[in-house]
C-alpha cells in the first residue's frame, strides 16, 4: 500500500513539475459562450463591437501555430497594435484591451504568421 | 422760311428752360465712412423772375441707409417754417409724367392721385419743409439744412448708398397764389465710397500639417487697439466663420494650439534633432548666418528651442537630445512637448516670409465690402521645435524659401525628403509570464531611431528595455506620462547608424493574469533617420 501511495505521490510530482504546454488550452463548443461562436472553420470574433476596456475574443484557427492578432485604424488601415500568439486548432477564447487606444473605430484582424488575413472584425473603442 | 422756323424754334426751347425754377438739393460735406454724418442742403435757385414767396418741398430718404440726426431751418428772418415727417410711406409719382418735373408732382399729389400718392414703404421716410414770407426769397435762398447718419448697409437689404434721398415734389408759388414752374436737380442722392460697416460672414481657413485635429486650434482676432474682438475653435474640417468684424478696419489673426492635446510629445522627434544637429554643424545660424542646410528661414525659428533670437547651434540639439532621452537640462526651452505649446502664426501668403534679415509673420488683414476675397483669411500656424513641419505650415512665400536667396547653402536637409521602410513590431508572452515587445528592423542607414509605445499601465508594468543597436549608438528611454515609452537611438556625429535585428525590445510585467496581449500595446511615432536627412517612415505590415 506504502508503495502504491509512493507511485502516486511521485507520479504526482512529476505532473506537477511537467513544463506547461506552450499552447493555449484547447476548448470545447460547449464552453464558448454564443455571442463568441463561429460557425466558419477560421476566423475572428469579438463578443461586443462596443468596447470601453477590455472584450472577450475567439480566435478560431486551422491548425496549431503561430499566429498574428493585429489592429488596425478604421479609417487609414495603419497597423497600431500586433501580438504574436501560439494557439490550438478550433477556438481560443482570448482578450483585447482597448483601455489604452484612443476612442476611435478600428478593424481587428487575424493573420497567420506571414501576414495572410485568416479574418476580420471592426470594433469601436468609446 | 426754314431758318425763320428754326430760330423760333430755338428762342421757344431757351424761353421754356428759361422758365423752370428749380429745387437744388446736395451734400454739404463729404462721407466716407459709416456712422459718418452726412448735412444736406436744400435750395431755392430762381430761374422764371417770379418772386417766390412760398416754397414747399418734399422728400423722402431711405431710413435703412440713412438715420435722422436733426435739420436746421435757413429760412430769412421773418419767415414762417414748418417741417412735417412721416415714417413709412414711399412717393408714387405720376404715371407716364415726368419725374422731375416738380409742379406737375405737386399738382398729381395735391389734385389727382388721392389717396394713391404714396403707398406704404417701411424703408422710407417722407420730410415735407415748407416757408413762407412776405417779401420774395433770393435767388439761391436755402430752404433747410438735414443732418443723417449714414447707417450700414449691412443687413439692410441694399447693396449700395443709391438715390437714398429724392424729392418728390415742390410747390414753389408767388405771393398771388401763381404756381411756379419748377424742377428739382437731380433724381436722386447717391453716396458712393461708403467704408467700414459690418463685414458680414468672416472666415479663417487653418493651415497645419497637423490636419487630424483642427478642432484643437483656437483663434484670436485683435483689433488696431489690441483688444481682442472675435475668439473661438475651428471646426474639423478647419474653417472658423465669424462676425462682427467691420470693413476697412485693420486686425490681426492668431492661432494657437491647446496644451492639453494628447499629441505634443510626438511633435519634435529624432528627424527634428538630426535637422538641428546638422544645422548646428553646418554653422548655419539664421538669416544673418552664413551658411545653412535648411530649406526655409522658419526653420531657424523652430530649431532655436532655446529662444536666443533664431540662433540655431549646439545648444539647441543638445536641447532636444535632452528632452528626447528624458533628460533635465535644468534649461527653460521652447520645445513643443506634452503640456506645451510655442506658437507662431501668420497670414499663409506671407507666412515666414524674410524682410530685412528678419523672418516675419504678418498677420494682418483688412476686410473692404467690395472685395469678396477680402473676407477670407488663409492663416498658418507652426510649432517651435517642429522644424520637418511634420505638425506645421511649410512657407509658400518666396522669400521664405533658403534656395531663393543668394545666401551660401550646403548640402540641404530638406525636409520633404522621407522614404518607407517595413519593421515589425510586435507583443508576446515570453516563457516567463513576460511581455515582450519586439522592434524588429532591417533597415539600414539610420542614424537615428524614435518609437514612442504606449501601453496600458493598468495591465502591464515597464520592467526593462534592451537595446541592441551597436556599441556608440546614444541610446534613450523614457517614459514620457504613466503608459507612453519614448524609446530611440541617435548617433550625434552621423557615422554610426543603428543595427539591424532587433534593436529595442521591451520587457513588461503583467498584473494580472493574462492570456495574450490584443492592444495592450500600440505604437504611435515611429520613424527613422538617415545620415543625409531623409526621414524614414516605418511601414509595418
Amino acid at each position: 500500500m506504502k508503495k502504491l501511495l509512493l507511485i502516486l505521490l511521485t507520479f504526482t510530482i512529476l505532473i506537477g513539475c511537467a513544463k506547461d504546454d506552450e499552447f493555449l488550452e484547447p476548448i470545447t463548443n460547449e464552453e464558448i459562450p454564443q455571442s463568441l461562436q463561429i460557425k466558419e472553420l477560421i476566423g475572428i470574433k469579438l463578443e461586443n463591437t462596443i468596447v470601453t476596456d477590455r472584450v472577450a475574443m475567439n480566435v478560431k484557427l486551422p491548425l496549431d501555430g503561430k499566429y498574428r492578432i493585429k489592429i488596425r485604424h478604421g479609417i487609414n488601415n495603419e497597423l497600431i497594435s500586433q501580438e504574436m500568439i501560439e494557439a490550438e486548432e478550433g477556438d481560443n477564447l482570448l482578450r483585447v484591451y482597448v483601455a489604452s487606444l484612443d476612442k476611435s473605430g478600428y478593424m481587428i484582424q487575424l493573420t497567420d504568421e506571414f501576414h495572410n488575413v485568416l479574418g476580420n472584425q471592426s470594433f469601436v473603442v468609446n | 422760311m426754314k431758318k425763320i422756323l428754326l430760330l423760333l424754334v430755338s428762342v421757344m426751347f431757351t424761353l421754356s428752360s428759361y422758365g423752370q425754377s428749380s429745387i437744388d438739393y446736395s451734400p454739404v460735406n463729404t462721407v466716407t465712412q459709416v456712422g459718418d454724418t452726412l448735412i444736406m442742403k436744400f435750395q431755392y435757385f430762381k430761374g422764371d423772375g417770379n418772386d417766390l414767396t412760398l416754397g414747399q418741398l418734399d422728400f423722402e430718404y431711405n431710413n435703412k441707409l440713412l438715420s435722422y440726426v436733426s435739420h436746421e431751418s435757413q429760412a430769412p428772418t421773418g419767415a414762417s417754417f414748418a417741417r412735417n415727417n412721416w415714417t413709412g410711406y414711399k412717393f408714387v409719382p405720376k404715371a407716364d409724367s415726368d419725374e422731375d418735373d416738380m409742379d406737375v408732382q405737386y399738382t398729381w399729389w395735391k389734385d389727382e392721385a388721392g389717396a394713391n400718392s404714396y403707398e406704404t414703404g417701411a424703408d422710407w421716410s417722407v420730410e415735407r419743409v415748407t416757408i413762407q414770407s412776405a417779401s420774395a426769397l433770393e435767388n439761391g435762398q436755402e430752404f433747410i439744412k438735414y443732418s443723417f447718419k449714414v447707417k450700414d448697409k449691412f443687413g439692410s437689404g441694399y447693396s449700395n448708398y443709391n438715390d437714398i434721398i429724392k424729392v418728390n415734389w415742390a410747390n414753389y408759388q408767388e405771393s398771388d397764389g401763381t404756381q411756379i414752374q419748377t424742377t428739382r436737380s437731380k433724381d436722386g442722392q447717391d453716396l458712393s465710397g461708403i467704408e467700414g460697416g459690418n463685414a458680414g460672414n468672416f472666415v479663417i481657413n487653418l493651415k497645419t500639417a497637423n490636419t487630424d485635429n483642427y478642432t484643437d486650434y483656437s483663434y484670436t482676432v485683435k483689433n488696431g487697439a489690441g483688444e481682442s474682438v472675435a475668439t473661438g475653435t475651428f471646426d474639423e474640417s478647419g474653417q472658423a466663420s465669424i462676425s462682427g468684424l467691420e470693413n476697412n478696419v485693420t486686425y490681426t489673426a492668431e492661432a494657437n494650439l491647446t496644451e492639453a492635446a494628447s499629441y505634443l510629445d510626438e511633435v519634435v522627434t529624432v528627424s527634428d534633432l538630426a535637422l538641428v544637429f546638422a544645422e548646428a554643424i553646418g554653422a548655419g545660424s539664421g538669416p544673418s548666418g552664413g551658411s545653412t542646410t535648411f530649406d526655409y528661414f522658419v526653420q531657424d525659428i523652430m530649431a532655436d528651442v532655446v529662444g536666443d533670437g533664431g540662433v540655431v547651434d549646439f545648444q539647441d540639439s543638445y536641447e532636444i537630445l535632452a528632452y528626447l532621452q528624458g533628460v533635465d537640462s535644468s534649461n527653460t526651452n521652447l520645445i513643443t512637448q506634452d503640456g506645451q505649446t510655442e506658437d507662431y502664426s501668420g497670414i499663409a501668403s506671407t507666412y515666414g516670409a524674410v524682410a530685412n534679415d528678419v523672418v516675419t509673420f504678418a498677420k494682418s488683414f483688412t476686410p473692404i465690402d467690395s472685395d469678396a476675397s477680402s473676407k477670407t483669411i488663409d492663416l498658418a500656424h507652426g510649432l517651435v521645435g517642429d522644424v520637418n513641419f511634420s505638425h506645421s505650415y511649410t512657407p509658400v512665400v518666396e522669400s521664405g524659401g533658403k534656395s531663393t536667396s543668394a545666401r551660401q547653402s550646403s548640402a540641404r536637409y530638406s525636409k520633404r525628403d522621407s522614404e518607407d521602410a517595413n519593421i515589425d513590431l510586435i507583443s508576446e508572452i515570453n516563457d516567463e509570464g513576460q511581455v515582450v515587445f519586439s522592434i524588429n528592423s532591417d533597415v539600414e542607414g539610420m542614424v537615428g531611431s524614435q518609437f514612442n509605445i504606449v501601453y496600458d499601465p493598468n495591465v502591464l508594468s515597464l520592467e526593462n528595455v534592451i537595446f541592441d543597436t551597436g556599441n556608440t549608438m546614444t541610446n534613450f528611454s523614457n517614459i514620457v506620462q504613466n503608459g507612453i515609452v519614448r524609446v530611440g537611438s541617435f548617433d550625434q556625429n552621423f557615422e554610426s547608424t543603428v543595427k539591424e535585428g532587433t534593436p529595442y525590445k521591451l520587457i513588461f510585467t503583467p498584473l494580472e493574469t493574462i492570456e495574450n496581449t490584443s492592444g495592450l500595446i500600440s505604437f504611435r511615432v515611429k520613424e527613422g533617420v538617415k545620415a543625409d536627412g531623409t526621414k524614414i517612415n516605418f511601414i509595418i505590415q
